[in-house]
């Protein structure tokens, strides 16, 4: 011990001896000591200089400490000295929190996975923290957690391959959950988050041992959202487990999960006051929610998962806080966009969704207070964009919902006395915030998205302007609008609902070109060479003007495919055209908006792209270009094509209804021939039946006569018995009679029978050859 | 929807059709072209003796470089689906597998052996040798096709059946969920913790 004390205390005389000096022979005593008691003050001297010399004890030490895991398994105060001074030299948290002498991050970095990558480099040393977790004591499982959690951190992927490969690893690291000590509860809730983290072999063993029963069971004991920060360890973990990993996900829906999150979302009527705490653990319970239907996933799953989330009232009481007073801002925002995605696609959900009514007097639907929002400037651009996907989400493949939105713009429909969403939407197209204009144009598009109907009723919409002026219709408004060189936000928005409405619409079409402005102005606006700003503009313009002509009718004179191609040719040329059309596509922001439904944009300014619009540039972009590339004269050759396909097409439905007359004739006689056959059995039968009975009494007719003979050789005189028999003699004989008579008749049935069979089968055959016959004509 | 029992099964065996035969049971549907599984979950509601029973039921990777994953899984099994493919080198790695299944699962773990046998044109081993192999590790034994769906039901079921007789003979520690056997929430147990009771209310109201 007085070396020790030489050690630590510094009272000995002469110099200091360096720390690296001192941990040298710490370290021989580790290696080379017999005592336990002496390796053991040993480890806890390493222990206590493990951050100071971090490096030292790390590359001298680090040897030593393992044999001592693998050798003194019995003591397990040295287990736990050992561990903390290996957690020590690995963790790199340690010094930031403590901030003893900070060197630059970067290098603590380079020391904490330079010793990382020592300790692993031979797997046998993480199998054996894995061994050694499996020690109940406190002072062995608590370090050896936050060792293994450690080593995650630094070097996730081989730590988790090694923990993969070797048996009951991630079982074991599972039953930490269960630890009755919430330290190590906690820790391990820690150390499974690292373990879990983008490895998806890992995610699926640690839900097929049972994490999301033990998760939603702690969140529930923790206080649901009230919770504190181990709550939201539960949340990120369960976040990792689902994200992307579809296996897991239809687990949670089938193991009846989803259920369990409802409670969650329970808030009270004040909602002033709420932690920071509580906004965090229900940010991540919201992600959750929507990472169960996100549009990236399978569409039978989402549309499963949202069926659960309205059976079992999720998404009811994710529409009472949409609609409840003091909610965060952030968390209302994120509210919405997680009752977007529980509707996208879903009929039922998005019905609920129409019936929703916020609590004002008199009462609004919800879809009306949120469209507020989005066209109002004060409100915040994460909210409006929120809301603008939410729209989206109502409308997508819902027909009805599509109807009642523009329904609240006809003049037959329109109710003075509310704000109706149409109302809200016009005033959003026409007002002076180019981001309402952007929003609420990209709104009215999915209300005619894919729906026919709707994009002709919008056309009857007329709009009172100023006083004594003629209505004007709101296709005519929004091209006036246009022209008059709005900011870039208002013309792209408004270019992308034109494009939309009058797409595979060629009423629409017709409509558009009515008005002899449209066409001039576009090509100009093609045509010129603008800056770089007004480029996408211009690729609109030319889509535009594209649609114009593939979905053409030919039913305006002066604008039919053909005119407007030469119009092309002279005014633009095909090449120049074709370049301009390539504008959008080629656009940055193009691609990040296809990417994904909702609406994300970093700034404002880069709200310009819409992901349904972009889809639809897709399947335009090379049809028109084909379109306008075409010659009259191909165009021709094509309709003739056509015309012959159609013919070719003509003749082949008739054979193959010719065909399938004479299948149907082949059935019927097929099925007279069976039915022929077993009545013929039947009778077959009876007359076997019969024939039978006729050799019965045939057989009693003979015994009979015998009997006869007998009695009449012995009892000559016996006359009137005799008498008697005679008279039965003749009862048989014309019973006799009769049955042979009816023999004979029965006999000539089944011969009758038997031609009739003949001819039928006969008959069969033929029909079938005949109607073999037709198919060589058809080949 | 409300189950007296839930029990998890493992699929075990070669790339022999796995994913199909879970797809039949589940989905009733058959596909024959299907990416690589490294592990996959599927689940689907029988009927024994009147009683609802939940199946859980991990499809797992055929690929020796993947064994490793897979001997995660056994220990909290109750079932196992052993899948050969009727030609002779899966029928000779069974060996290989029932070792590994016996090793890592707890030792009441039903074991079911498969014939899967949508290849039966290029079939090497008779029904018979099957049947041998399975009377003598003490397995159930069946040949199914997932392609046709013929027994595969009975597969899945009959499995269950094993399972759910040997909890009626006390077998099974059906308290310990870790042996892949969890009670209903319907059922009233002696020692029903308080996450238990809650997780019966839930389910009781809504449905899956």
């Amino acid at each position: 011990m007085n070396f020790f004390r030489g050690v630590m205390g510094g009272q000995a005389a002469g110099p200091q001896p360096s720390g690296a000096e001192t941990i040298q022979k710490l370290c021989d005593r580790v290696a080379s000591s017999t005592l336990l008691e002496d390796r053991r003050d040993a480890v806890r001297a390493l222990k206590s200089l493990s951050k100071k010399y971090r490096m030292e004890v790390g590359t001298q030490a680090m040897d030593h400490l393992i044999n001592i895991l693998q050798t003194d398994r019995s003591d397990s105060e040295i287990l736990g000295y050992a561990l903390d001074t290996l957690y020590n030299i690995l963790c790199n948290d340690e010094e930031e929190e403590q901030g003893i002498e900070p060197p630059s991050t970067k290098q603590a970095d380079d020391l904490g996975a330079q010793f990382t990558d020592q300790f692993i480099q031979d797997p046998e040393h993480v199998t054996l923290l894995l061994t050694l977790l499996e020690e109940f004591d406190f002072h062995v499982r608590w370090p050896g957690v936050k060792l293994l959690t450690a080593l995650l951190k630094n070097q996730g992927v081989q730590v988790q391959g090694i923990i993969l490969v070797s048996p009951m690893g991630v079982s074991r690291l599972m039953d930490l959950l269960a630890d009755s000590r919430e330290v190590i509860r906690n820790d391990g809730l820690l150390l499974l988050q690292q373990l879990t983290k983008s490895n998806a072999a890992i995610q699926k063993i640690v839900a097929f041992e049972n994490a999301f029963e033990r998760l939603l069971d702690i969140i529930t004991e923790e206080g649901s959202s009230d919770g504190g920060i181990v709550v939201e360890d539960c949340l990120l973990l369960l976040l990792n487990l689902l994200k992307n990993n579809s296996s897991n996900q239809n687990f949670f829906k089938e193991g009846s999960y989803i259920q369990r999150m409802k409670p969650w979302f329970e808030v009270g009527d004040d909602n002033s006051g709420w932690s920071a705490q509580k906004v965090t653990n229900l940010h991540l319970m919201l992600q959750l929610v929507r990472v169960m239907v996100s549009p990236v996933n399978s569409p039978g799953a989402t549309a499963s998962c949202q069926k659960s989330m309205y059976q079992c009232g999720l998404l009811q009481q994710l529409c009472t806080i949409l609609m409840a007073t003091g909610v965060p801002a952030d968390i209302l925002t994120e509210t919405i966009n997680t009752v977007s995605e529980v509707i996208r696609g879903s009929q039922v959900n998005q019905d609920y969704f129409a019936s929703v009514n916020a609590p004002s007097n008199p009462p609004r639907p919800a879809i009306v207070v949120l469209l507020m929002s989005m066209v109002n400037e004060r409100q915040p651009f994460v909210l409006r964009c929120a809301v603008l996907y939410c729209f989206q989400c109502f409308l997508y493949k819902n027909q009805k919902g599509q109807g009642e939105i523009v329904a609240t713009l006809l003049p037959s429909t329109i109710d003075a006395n509310s704000i109706s969403a149409g109302q809200l939407l016009c005033g959003g197209l026409f007002s002076a915030d180019s981001l309402s204009n952007w929003c609420a144009a990209v709104a009215l598009a999915h209300a005619l998205q894919d729906n026919l109907t709707q994009k002709e009723q919008l056309l009857r919409v007329q709009l009172a302007t100023s006083l004594g002026k003629p209505p004007v219709s709101l296709l005519q408004q929004c091209t006036n609008i246009l022209s008059q060189g709005s900011k870039v936000q208002t013309r792209v928005g408004l270019l992308m609902l034109l494009c939309t409405w009058i797409s595979n619409c060629p009423i629409a079409v017709t409509h558009f070109l009515h008005n002899q402005e449209n066409v001039p102005f576009l090509t100009a606006q093609i045509s010129e060479n603008l800056g770089e700003d007004e480029r996408l503009v211009q690729g609109l313009c030319a889509l535009l003007l594209g649609i114009c002509i593939y979905y053409n009718d030919n039913s305006l004179e002066n604008y039919t495919k053909e005119k407007l191609k030469q119009l092309i040719e002279k005014r633009i040329g095909k090449e120049n055209f074709v370049e301009k059309l390539g504008f959008i596509t080629k656009h940055e922001l193009y691609s990040r908006a296809a990417q994904k439904p909702q609406p994300v944009f970093p700034s404002p300014e880069q709200m310009l792209f819409d992901h349904e619009f972009t889809k639809l540039v897709k399947e335009l972009e090379g049809m028109i270009t084909k379109a306008v590339h075409k010659s009259s004269e191909e165009e021709k050759k094509e309709e003739e094509v056509k015309k012959t396909l159609e013919q070719h097409d003509n003749i082949v439905t008739q054979y193959k209804e010719l065909i399938r007359d004479q299948d149907a004739q082949l059935q019927e006689l097929k099925e007279q021939v069976s039915s022929m056959s077993s009545h013929n059995e039947q009778m077959q039968m009876t007359i076997s039946q019969q024939l039978s009975q006729i050799q019965q009494h045939k057989d009693q007719y003979n015994i009979l006569k015998l009997k006869l003979g007998k009695e009449n050789q012995s009892q000559g005189d016996a006359s009137q018995v005799n008498g008697l028999q005679t008279e039965e003699l003749t009862q048989l004989r014309e019973e006799l009679e009769e049955l042979r008579k009816q023999q004979a008749l029965l006999q000539i049935q089944l011969a009758d029978k038997d031609v009739v069979i003949n001819t039928l089968v006969s008959r069969s055959p033929r029909t079938v050859c005949s109607s073999g016959g037709a198919s060589p004509c058809f080949g | 929807m409300a189950y007296a029992y839930l029990f998890k099964y493992i699929i075990i065996g070669d790339t022999v059709g796995k994913s199909c035969l879970l797809l039949q049971f589940t989905d009733k549907r058959f596909q024959p072209v299907h990416d690589l599984t490294i592990v996959e979950f599927g689940a689907r509601m029988i009927t024994i003796d009147g009683k609802q029973i939940k199946l859980q039921i991990w499809d797992t990777a055929g690929q020796e470089s993947f064994r490793s994953i897979t001997r995660s899984y056994y220990r909290g099994a109750a079932g196992a689906l052993l899948v050969y493919d009727i030609t002779r080198d899966t029928f000779n790695h069974l060996t290989t597998w029932l070792e590994d299944a016996r090793q890592h699962s707890n030792s009441n773990m039903v074991i079911m052996l498969i014939g899967n046998k949508d290849l039966e044109s290029r079939r090497e081993v008779k029904k018979e040798e099957g049947e041998a192999f399975a009377r003598e590790h003490g397995l159930i034994f069946m040949e199914t096709s997932a392609k046709t769906a013929s027994n595969v039901e009975e597969a899945f079921i009959n499995t269950a059946k094993e399972i759910y007789e040997k909890i009626q003979e006390g077998v099974f520690d059906i308290n310990n969920e870790a042996n892949g056997i969890k009670i209903g929430p319907q059922h009233p147990t002696t020692n029903s913790t308080l996450s238990g009771s809650q997780g019966g209310q839930q389910a009781g109201g809504g449905c899956c």
